[in-house]
């Protein structure tokens, strides 16, 4: 069953895209792309490259090396659309909080180029093997995708954190999305770049990473699709006693001044 | 094979981090215990610590060495208030965004500024936080501190009008307690 081009294969590689090309269908449908364009454009660049690079890689007449550029194109783009999707998103959960916009875009620059910096380094110390320059190449350049990816979605998730900024669910949805498959394709493509895995084990990796991209898609789809729960009326607690006192105090004194 | 080591860890960390996250998201405390986190801070004896006039009289009085021991000592209290004031301010975000939600438009409004205020102040803190760090190693410089009072002061009266929209009738009954 855990073979490559078997059943479940198959299912992994194709089904997770068609189900992101239906989505984003919902999303245009639903008026959500004026909300989330960028997204928008990466579910349909992503399904649409990975679903090329299945043709690639099961037609006779594409040549292992076309195979490969195929696949490098796939992910140039859908690289290129993660970022810009990460900004869209973190642009979002800023908008109510015009007094730290600009130190978070400062903060979250800061750590991307930071992140890049590290990710060359990691990018130089990878080993290449045996294998050709096309191919590890684009292996370094997972990997490199990755570690800029995880440490931003960490990042805006710790600064928001922090200032305890609220999250609505098609943001955090979508970052959740990223965030998981960034963990889960890192530590993949770490061992594919840098620990040379059997066959088997490369298969093996290949699973893993295929079943997380499909959950990651059930993530989008559950959080972009499924309404919230409607709650009643949010009405909030009065302010403990001991600290009006105390601020009352303080105005008292301040208007006497 | 070193940095596949490395790698793998950090993404694990990474997954535990967001789980994390995901998991406070949906189990966010229930807003009538928010306001018992509220920590009361003394603004008499905060003023005193960050008054740079309380600085130069016992830069004058001690010796520097001396100096330089108080003045740690005075900062581990600084740092202590600012972290206290910082979290008062995260527990005033989550107050002031649950409010958010109201129909009335002046408690919105209220609401929408004391978020604001908080988070400017929370800012506020991670800075003043840092250079207090930064100044206990070398303790003769000063951290402007006093950014922080004036912007507990100006929380203070956010959240006060926050209150008042909420509930008319405390602030009346604490008033008339003074």
């Amino acid at each position: 069953m855990l073979q490559a081009h078997s059943l479940l294969w198959n299912y992994l590689w194709v089904a997770p895209n068609i189900l992101l090309l239906v989505l984003a269908l919902l999303i245009w449908k639903r008026g959500l792309a004026r909300q989330l364009p960028a997204f928008l454009a990466f579910a349909i660049a992503s399904a649409v490259g990975d679903l090329a690079v299945f043709i690639a890689d099961i037609a006779p007449s594409v040549s292992a090396v076309n195979f490969w550029r195929v696949d490098w194109a796939a992910l140039l783009i859908e690289s290129l659309l993660k970022f810009v999707v990460i900004g869209e998103v973190f642009s979002r959960v800023l908008k109510p909080y015009p007094s730290v916009g600009r130190f978070g875009r400062v903060l979250i620059s800061g750590s991307g180029t930071v992140l890049v910096f590290v990710a060359a380094l990691a990018a130089a110390y990878a080993r290449t093997g045996n294998t050709a320059r096309l191919i590890s190449g684009f292996h370094i350049l997972e990997q490199t995708v990755f570690i800029v990816e995880l440490g931003l979605v960490i990042s805006v998730f710790m600064f928001a954190s922090y200032f305890r900024l609220s999250w609505d669910r098609l943001a955090f949805g979508v970052f959740l999305g990223f965030g998981f498959s960034a963990c889960g394709y890192l530590a993949a493509w770490a061992i594919v770049s840098n620990a040379d895995p059997s066959i088997q084990g490369r298969t093996l990796l290949d699973f893993l990473e295929m079943g997380i991209y499909h959950f990651c898609v059930l993530i989008w789809c559950y959080y972009l699709l499924v309404p919230q729960k409607s709650s009643a009326p949010k009405r909030a607690p009065a302010l403990p006693e001991h600290n009006l006192e105390l601020w009352n105090r303080e105005l008292e004194r301040l208007l006497q001044q | 094979m070193t940095l596949a080591i490395i790698l793998i860890v950090a993404a694990a960390i990474g997954l535990i981090f967001i789980i994390r996250i995901t998991v406070s998201q949906k189990l966010q405390i229930a807003p009538s215990d928010l306001a018992t986190q509220i920590q009361p801070i003394d603004i008499e004896a905060f003023r005193n610590l960050v008054d740079p006039a309380e600085d130069e009289y016992l830069r004058r009085r001690l010796l520097p060495a001396q100096f330089r021991t108080v003045q740690r000592e005075r900062l581990r209290a600084m740092a202590a208030y600012i972290h206290t004031a910082g979290q008062n301010a995260a527990v005033l975000v989550r107050l002031g965004q649950n409010a958010l939600g109201t129909t009335d438009g002046n408690t919105a409004q209220a609401a929408h500024q004391l978020v604001e205020n908080a988070v400017l102040l929370r800012r506020n803190c991670a800075f003043a936080l840092l250079r207090i760090y930064i100044a206990l190693a070398w303790p003769n410089g000063r951290p402007a501190a006093a950014l922080i009072v004036h912007g507990y002061e100006r929380l203070n009266g956010s959240a006060m009008l926050l209150g008042r929209l909420q509930n008319p009738a405390a602030p009346l009954r604490i008033s008339a307690g003074l």
